[in-house]
């Protein structure tokens, strides 16, 4: 099962590397390629711009039939993202009862940008950050700007 | 050995083609990301790999792309379309690392490896593994056969590698390009003149070299041939001061033993047993000498001394001597005076019968007894 789990993790991190996503960087931190380091870059006109987010994907061994799981190493302030030290980011396509098999890991990493582009605050994690967004919006700016100048340095 | 070549006993695995054009993302499986193998479609009308469709449904009974739950009895076989499509694919052959060059379509690709040359294929003859192209050119090759040149026994395989370093085969020499046997270049280089030599004072820091006909030339012209003689000299006799220093080292290492152990370590290497034993008896015969020396010393005190006592004794001697004239002188006069004493006595009849006195001389018995005795 690994085997052909490493072959498809192996021909995705070539499709990556050849066609890199705008404001991601992968590092991939073993040698059995099912550990990778991510950088994202906050996206521009969101209060995480300039911001360098670390992030680690961890591919199962039975990937592609069970989900990557994601979590930021950077701490963040963010509706869906944990806000502990594991940072983890549990929704969509990452949650495994709506995983398919057929998906890559570069829609993994765009539906991760996107969600710092546009928090989804209705399938939350952190539900005080949440109602933040949704009822204090500068507020919420103001902090996810300031988190993201103190720790996404 | 059989009349057929050996066969791979083992069925290809497809899954390790290597395709040498991207293959049409189409055509892909969506699990596996590789041309599709063996394809099934479900009944959402989506196309997988047998294989992987039934990893997938193991953890999952619903379709990979679209999640609508299917069961066993709603996987068919692909369109035969499809089939012929992923077939028609070029692969590489398996055994492209081994050197084949071939790529062929991947439906003829296991029975090109099945018969393809450079397949490793177990030798009939003795259990060796070796490639099939060889196998069918030569047999096994692992049978010994003599070189044509040495005579040496090798394996058939390994005739080429042998011919390569065969000492009786001919190879030209490196630096004149003329043939010699093998055995004979190392000593064809001796003396071929077109090999690179040092110059002769290369020992003294000549630092030409070239060609062995033009050294002679060089040798002319060369400041260091002239002087090596005088050089060496120096040389020599600087290695004789050198072990005459070492010696005086080690004399100096006895003499003061403070020196530092390093030091002393240093010079002692240098020197042969031989030397430390003659030093080391010289030592015990100074400590002997000066023994001596002291000894002497005192010897030649105790004689002063003597000499000293002798002429004491010699003095006193003398005085023994001067003494006994003393006593003698009074001796002869206390006897004067006992005879003119005697003579008073006898005053009234002697001096009148005529005064002649008998004249008594000193040791004279005496009939009277008394003498004076000293």
């Amino acid at each position: 099962m690994s085997g052909s789990a490493l072959k498809r993790i192996t021909r995705e991190f070539a499709e990556i590397s050849a066609n890199p996503l705008e404001g991601v960087v992968i590092f991939p931190i073993d040698a059995d390629m099912f550990k990778w380091n991510i950088e994202l870059t906050g996206p521009k006109d969101s209060p995480y711009e300039g911001g360098r987010f670390r992030l680690n994907l961890t591919l199962p061994e039975t990937y592609p039939f069970k989900p990557p799981v994601l979590s930021f190493a950077t701490k963040i302030y963010h509706p869906n993202v944990s806000n502990d030290d594991k940072g983890s980011m549990c929704l969509g396509i990452l949650r495994s009862d709506a995983w398919k098999p057929s998906c890559k890991i570069v829609a993994v990493l765009e539906m991760a940008r996107g969600l710092l582009l546009e928090p989804n605050p209705e399938d939350a994690v952190e539900n005080s950050i949440a109602m933040e967004y949704k009822n204090n919006r500068a507020n919420f700016d103001r902090i996810a700007r300031e988190w993201t100048r103190s720790y996404a340095k | 050995m059989s009349a057929t070549p050996p066969q791979e006993t083992h069925p290809l695995d497809f899954r390790t083609l290597l395709y040498p054009l991207p293959p049409d993302e189409n055509l892909s499986c969506p699990i596996c990301r590789s041309p599709l193998l063996d394809p099934v479609t479900t009944i959402c009308r989506h196309t997988f790999c047998r294989d992987c469709l039934s990893g997938a449904m193991g953890v999952s009974p619903t379709c990979p792309v679209d999640r609508s739950p299917i069961g066993d009895g709603d996987i068919q076989i692909a369109p035969v379309l499809i089939g012929n499509l992923v077939g028609d694919l070029i692969v590489l052959c398996p055994n492209a690392s081994e050197g084949c060059t071939e790529s062929v379509q991947r439906n003829m690709v296991e029975a090109h490896w099945r018969g393809c040359g450079f397949g490793m294929v177990e030798c009939g003859g003795c259990g060796e593994r070796i490639r099939r192209k060889d196998w069918e050119q030569g047999g096994c090759g692992h049978k010994m056969v003599e070189c044509g040149y040495c005579a040496e026994e090798v394996r058939g395989v390994d005739l080429a590698e042998h011919e390569e370093v065969c000492p009786q085969l001919s190879a030209p020499c490196e630096h004149c390009l003329l043939e010699f046997p093998r055995d004979k270049i190392k000593q064809h280089t001796t003396t071929c003149d077109e090999a690179i030599v040092n110059c002769e004072a290369i020992t003294v820091g000549c630092p030409w070299s070239g060609r062995r006909r033009e050294g002679g030339e060089h040798a002319i012209s060369c400041a260091f041939t002239y002087l090596k003689p005088v050089l060496l000299e120096h040389a020599s006799r600087i290695a004789t001061l050198e072990n005459e220093n070492k010696l005086l080292r080690r004399k100096i290492d006895i003499i003061m033993p403070t020196r530092s152990l390093e030091e002393e370590e240093r010079t002692e290497s240098g020197l042969d047993q031989q030397t430390i034993q003659i030093l080391t008896e010289q030592e015990h015969v100074r400590n002997d000498v000066q023994r001596i020396f002291a000894v002497l010393q005192d010897m030649e005190l105790k004689q002063t001394m003597l000499t000293m006592h002798m002429s004491e004794n010699m003095r006193t001697r003398e005085e023994v001597a001067m003494i006994g004239a003393a006593v003698n002188d009074l001796r002869s006069q206390i006897h004067g005076l006992h005879l003119l004493t005697l003579r008073r006595q006898a005053g009234t009849g002697p001096n009148n019968q005529g005064g002649s006195l008998p004249v008594r001389r000193v040791g004279d018995a005496n009939p009277g007894g008394d003498r004076v005795k000293l």
